[in-house]
């Protein structure tokens, strides 16, 4: 954190390496290394079924797509031209095909939607109460939409900025922030609106 | 609920970027707009610590990688037994070999040689005689096994057609030990391997046919 306060972006496997080691790794790839592209799978691999899971309700299919992605990268890396970052479009990818495969398999039908509100009263275990708060969140965004669950995750999770977002679901950026906009305040209504309870 | 909001104010335009402030995804301009409107806000800056919390709270394990990983690799690559042979024409009788249907049926063959193989022996072995015993039959050279369904005119007439005869057996694998004519036995057992009552006919006197 810096002294404005901000929080730099997500410590994950994609953060730590350079995007150059990237497009050096994709550049093997292209060659046919498949050495270069089991690394740059498994750089990928936790993102990808972190962001499949959020948009997917079938483990199978998230397995699927996940695969059909990376596939699409090694059948196709010499189709990346470098306008937008690596990951970019590698998201892209695995968002086209995460809609394709709903289009094909639909959500299972839920339960009726649930009170997600935590109870005012004071849990009498601090580690029971943060796990009732963080249960409540994800039932939360459990109950978004698929396209809002992406914009969350990529946030929240991968750390990505709006316009790289809105590259990724191929939507005007407007939409992208006002999508999080909404996310943000049904998560808000989730935990109850009780941010001290977060501090 | 997508729908593109008209002009915003300072207040909802800051909040709409909390996010990205959060996570340092904003450029130069956009930071200090919210920094401006976080200085006078208290919401705002309450939100902020909210966005921190969510975050830390969205990092959680990721699935693992290695089950994964050799499902895709399976998919691009198939594994496939190492052999590692000095002439090329091995490997390719290798691979004709673990084939499933051919491995079968040389491992039946091969049981059926060592099981054949032990009945020679037992019934080739020297035996004890008395004197003004009968001659020893002639040794086996071959091992045959007849058709299921061959008729014994059929047996009779492939053992004639390639001048042999038993002198031993039936196996326990319903084979039986037959002598072929040492200076026509190539012939014989071309005959015998050619014959429909035959299933199979190989030698077992340790020579090349």
């Amino acid at each position: 954190m810096n002294r404005s306060g901000i929080i730099r972006r997500p410590r994950t496997e994609a953060a730590k390496s350079p995007a150059s080691d990237e497009r050096e790794l994709l550049a093997r790839v292209v060659a046919g290394d498949l050495r270069a592209f089991e690394r740059l799978y498994r750089l990928y691999q936790p993102r990808l079924s972190r962001f499949l899971t959020t948009l997917l309700r079938r483990p199978q299919l998230i397995e699927e797509v996940l695969d059909d992605t990376m596939m699409v990268v090694w059948q196709s890396a010499d189709r990346f031209r470098g306008s937008s970052k690596l990951s970019t479009w590698i998201f892209a990818i695995a968002y086209r095909k995460a809609h394709k495969a709903r289009l094909k398999w639909p959500d299972p039908i839920e339960e009726p939607e649930q009170d997600t509100r935590l109870s005012e009263d004071p849990a009498p275990d601090d580690e029971l109460h943060h796990q009732k708060l963080h249960d409540s969140l994800m039932r939360a965004m459990d109950q978004l939409s698929a396209d809002h669950r992406a914009v969350v995750e990529l946030t929240y999770f991968h750390g990505l900025g709006y316009r790289e977002i809105a590259e990724i679901v191929d939507c005007p950026v407007d939409t992208v922030k006002t999508r999080m906009f909404h996310a943000r305040r049904r998560l808000k209504q989730a935990i109850g609106g009780r941010l001290s309870d977060w501090f | 609920m997508d729908r593109i909001q008209p002009a915003i104010g300072p207040h909802d335009a800051a909040e709409e970027l909390l996010p990205w402030y959060a996570t340092g995804q904003l450029d130069a301009t956009e930071r200090a707009q919210v920094e401006s409107h976080l200085y006078s806000c208290a919401a705002c800056r309450e939100q902020l610590t909210a966005e921190r919390r969510l975050i830390g709270e969205f990092q959680t394990t990721s699935p693992q990688v290695e089950s994964g990983w050799a499902r895709l690799k399976a998919r691009i690559d198939p594994p496939r037994p190492v052999q590692s042979f000095k002439f090329p024409i091995f490997a390719d009788l290798w691979g004709i070999l673990s084939r499933p249907a051919v491995a079968t049926l040389a491992a039946a063959q091969l049981a059926l040689i060592v099981v054949g193989g032990g009945a020679l022996y037992s019934l080739t072995r020297p035996d004890y005689h008395v004197l003004g015993a009968a001659p020893v039959p002639a040794s086996a050279n071959a091992i045959v096994m007849f058709a299921p369904n061959a008729r014994e005119a059929d047996v009779q007439g492939a053992l004639n057609a390639a001048s042999a005869s038993i002198v031993g057996g039936p196996t326990v694998a319903g084979a039986y030990l037959v002598h072929l004519d040492p200076a026509k036995r190539n012939a014989g057992l071309g005959k015998l391997q050619g014959d429909q009552a035959v299933q199979l006919a190989q030698p077992i006197d340790g020579t090349a046919p």
